[in-house]
């Protein structure tokens, strides 16, 4: 007998994972387009946005319907809160990446400056942060978010130094103004990935555990 | 587990039916004036449990009991406790409404008059005052001496509550008291428990944990005879400590 419940909350998580790893393929594919200059794959990641939504709404959907016809309890309910939550978290993380793919065109005319600074690291590393949480929520253990805090105070000081290397070019030379605000604004949509990554984080330690903790 | 608050208390409390061993260990506190929901899945002795508190277990034959417990500090299996004074003063309401083939008025006044009230200004008042706290009396205050039979069935459990209430009990000890009535009626008796809670201490037993959610403040989870963990109601379905509670108020057995 297949318990109809248990494969609702089963598919709930998997469309929760679907998007976490079509979100993140929209931040780290944006981050390549702006590494390479490729404002056609930034177009791609542009146009993502649309099934973004859908599916954020379909969880959503999914999440109270589940709450409306079984009424979950304890572990159960916190899987569901943990989903919605994290729905929004990784939905804000998919558009930050459609955010700096519509900055790629503008940048792409001329080599970038100062090779584009610690903001390829900072993404590698923002990534990196997600995927981890997104482990953690997959396999419901702690371990790969155990470090996140610590992983979030590297990423608030690589924009703070993106901020001052930018800064300089654009004291240097006032032609750099225009294309180094892009790159602060990057660096601070980087940083907000990185929050949001340990938002899921916490989420996934209350899922598991009932206990509430703070990351970063 | 003693409280401050409690009215109640089973102290390693456990019970055998012949040869079978229906409670095991048990020690918990009720406090007063909050309602206590018991659940787990059938046969863990949450009904068993609720019976000893009133002494029901005592009519049938080969109990045996260990441990004991104390109501306001009393033990009530002490020779010098008298039973029928206990019962008085901690009520029981059945699964199923089990009224007097007799008037409204009887059913209620059945209780006081046993007890030695006679008077009958004395009687229509505490008729009235009962029927009032059990939120029957609009429904039935111009027919108090038809057949109790004739009420519908959540009619008839309100009303064995207002016959329990006419004695003035302190604790109220309800055993799936919605289990035989439509949501409806259901929802008027849930209603009713919150008002209680007033005035009375109730402990209910319930199969139905989203009712435990709804009407209780604390909750018993109940397994095989064992008392797996006690505490109040939103940590119970928010976070319970055990895995076991867990499991079976996220459904996976009972």
């Amino acid at each position: 007998m297949v318990n109809k419940y248990r494969e609702e909350l089963k598919d709930l998580k998997d469309l929760v994972q679907e998007q976490g790893a079509f979100a993140c393929g929209m931040l780290s594919s944006a981050m390549t387009a702006l590494q390479d200059q490729d404002p056609e794959l930034a177009g791609q990641v542009y146009a993502q946005r649309v099934e973004l939504a859908e599916r954020n709404l379909a969880i959503e959907e999914a999440a109270l319907r589940l709450i409306a016809l079984y009424q979950p309890m304890a572990r159960d309910l916190r899987a569901i809160v943990c989903a919605l939550r994290m729905n929004f978290a990784l939905f804000r993380i998919g558009r930050y990446g459609k955010d700096i793919a519509k900055l790629v065109e503008g940048l792409s005319g001329e080599p970038h400056i100062g090779n584009l600074m610690n903001l390829p690291h900072m993404g590698n590393l923002v990534c990196t942060m997600i995927n981890d949480a997104l482990t953690a929520y997959r396999t419901e253990d702690i371990k790969p978010i155990e470090g996140m805090s610590h992983r979030d105070d590297v990423v608030d000081e690589l924009r703070y130094a993106i901020f001052r290397e930018s800064v300089t070019y654009m004291t240097e030379d006032p032609r750099n103004i225009t294309r180094c605000i892009d790159y602060v604004m990057i660096a601070r949509y980087l940083e907000r990935c990185g929050d949001y990554a340990c938002d899921i984080a916490e989420q996934v330690c209350y899922m598991v555990t009932g206990e509430r903790v703070e990351v970063k | 587990m003693q409280r401050d608050d409690s009215i109640l208390t089973a102290d390693h409390v456990s019970l055998y039916y012949g040869e079978n061993q229906a409670l095991r260990d048990i020690s918990l506190s009720i406090p007063q004036n909050q309602v206590t929901a018991l659940i787990g899945p059938s046969g863990c002795g949450k009904s068993t449990l609720l019976r000893c508190f009133n002494r029901l277990t005592d009519l049938v034959e080969n109990v045996r009991l260990e441990g004991r417990i104390f109501f306001e500090g009393l033990d009530i299996h002490d020779p010098d406790c008298d039973v029928v004074e206990l019962r008085k003063r901690i009520g029981m309401v059945f699964q199923r409404p089990n009224p007097f083939p007799s008037s409204i008025y009887n059913n209620i006044a059945y209780g006081p008059r046993v007890h030695g009230i006679h008077n009958k200004k004395m009687l229509d008042t505490i008729v009235r005052e009962s029927l009032e706290a059990a939120a029957l009396w609009d429904e039935v205050a111009d027919r108090l001496h038809d057949s109790a039979m004739g009420l519908s069935g959540g009619q008839q459990q309100r009303l064995c509550i207002a016959r329990t209430l006419a004695v003035e009990p302190e604790i109220i000890l309800m055993d799936e008291p919605c289990s035989a009535l439509d949501p409806i009626a259901t929802s008027k008796i849930e209603n009713l428990i919150n008002d209680l809670k007033e005035h009375y201490t109730v402990v209910i037993v319930t199969h139905n944990m989203q009712q435990a959610a709804r009407v209780s403040d604390f909750v018993g989870f109940m397994y095989l005879g064992q008392l797996i963990e006690f505490g109040p109601t939103a940590r119970i379905f928010k976070n319970p400590q055990e895995e076991l509670t867990n499991n079976y108020v996220t459904g996976r057995f009972g």
